[in-house]
């Protein structure tokens, strides 16, 4: 049921194919399941890697499984068929809606720490899980604000989930460092009531701070207490990989290195670059 | 409060993209801070399917995008940024590079505002601040760029 070791990856985003034909030791890569074309070829850079023998695992986000409502059968099917055109060994989503009343959000949102919640997303986790031959791992996400009424605490929400539908955990430490900081709580903490052992691979991500809020924007550089974390966490359990998230104001291509490098070193991985 | 989570998702999400209040119990700066972010995110999703109109904006795009689409629902990325080239267009303060943008895309398509763009089927010369755009049989050109008056 847990993939095997990967190590570390990085997500493949057009913009920076050309990054990735000099990582030699890169086994694995994370692509954004709707810019991928169900059918016909993939992109150019994304089948050069397939042909390498990465692995490429499709990243859901806007099915929104924590929405109120089924998700919608078409995105269940064509999410399906990305994870089957990719070959992908396990696929992954979020734990948030994006979409409700008719209105894109634009992004993810959190969800109410609610027993109502988690059977909404439980439910539609199923939903998806009945398409997929592979297993579906679930992210928990940033919250820049809670729902006012929490029933759970977000160790017994997520672990709710988790047990009840057999999902892995995709678990993105730089937003437990976000929550954590901005809800002012120990990261750690949360980290000592996961279920790490059902860790399918883990996120990493920079952000940076605005309005006296830090963002998980993607565009910022790794902050040092996020390479903590993952010092935090591989000593509790390390996961089979650890994946960078850059979603936009790329970097020249030593900074990026650096921080694949660094987060080898945090983990005991190979350096893949 | 419970049985509801539908309605209150959706009010959540009306508050966030289109100007409803915030609902009871939340944090109204946390949420104004999530609104504005959300909006950021979404002039960058703009500007990728519009490059030549945030360039032509230069350091004035977001603060541009951000008052047009404050309480604006989005239509995604293409639909958001030619509802507001338009707007520009309307009001003259369209770049330059922009009406050359917007021109090529109204020659390309069909928009009218409410559905999704439809490939021209028809030939088609098209204005647009000055800008003029040629389609036959698909093919799409720039006749003439937009130009200082």
């Amino acid at each position: 049921m847990i993939p095997e070791a990967y190590g570390v990856g990085i997500g493949w985003r057009p913009e920076i194919s050309g990054f990735f034909a000099d990582l030699p030791g890169l086994r694995f890569v994370e692509v954004i399941a709707e810019s991928v074309p169900p059918t016909g070829p993939l992109p150019t850079g994304l089948a050069g890697l397939r042909d390498r023998g990465v692995t490429v695992v499709p990243h859901g986000v806007r099915l929104s499984l924590g929405g109120a409502e089924p998700v919608e059968p078409a995105r269940v099917t064509r999410f399906a068929a990305v994870a089957e055109q990719l070959d992908a060994p396990l696929v992954s989503e979020h734990i948030a809606f994006v979409r409700a009343g008719g209105l894109e959000a634009g992004h993810l949102l959190p969800l109410p720490r609610s027993r109502e919640a988690v059977d909404a997303v439980v439910a539609n986790v199923r939903r998806v899980q009945a398409e997929l031959s592979v297993p579906i791992a679930l992210e928990p996400i940033a919250a820049l604000f809670d729902w006012p009424d929490d029933e759970l605490d977000e160790a017994d929400f997520l672990t709710e989930i988790l047990d009840r539908t057999d999902a892995l955990l995709l678990l993105d430490v730089a937003n437990v460092y976000a929550n954590a900081r901005n809800r002012g709580t120990d990261p750690t903490a949360l980290l000592d009531r996961l279920p790490l052992e059902r860790v399918g691979y883990v996120h990493v991500a920079g952000g940076t701070e605005h309005d006296g809020v830090y963002h998980d924007t993607h565009t910022h550089p790794v902050p040092a207490a996020v390479l903590d974390l993952i010092r935090e966490l591989c000593a509790r359990h390390r996961p089979p990989a650890l994946l960078l998230e850059r979603d936009g104001a790329y970097p020249p291509a030593p900074e990026l290195r650096a921080e694949l490098d660094a987060m080898a070193a945090a983990s005991g991985y190979p350096t893949v670059t | 409060m419970s049985g509801d989570l539908a309605a209150r998702q959706a009010a959540l999400v009306a508050a966030l993209v289109a100007g409803a209040d915030v609902p009871d119990g939340f944090d109204v700066r946390l949420v104004g801070v999530a609104r504005v972010a959300l909006l950021r995110k979404r002039a960058g999703e703009v500007a990728r399917h519009w490059p030549l109109l945030a360039a032509g904006l230069g350091t004035r795009w977001p603060g541009v995008f951000l008052d047009w689409a404050a309480g604006r629902p989005t239509g995604g990325g293409l639909r958001d940024g030619w509802d507001l080239a338009r707007t520009l267009r309307d009001q003259g303060t369209l770049p330059l590079l922009g009406a050359d943008e917007l021109a090529v895309r109204e020659a390309t398509a069909r928009y009218d505002g409410v559905d999704p763009p439809r490939p021209r089927r028809c030939p088609a010369l098209v204005r647009a601040g000055g800008a003029v755009a040629v389609q036959v049989a698909g093919r799409v050109r720039l006749l003439r760029p937009a130009r200082n008056r």
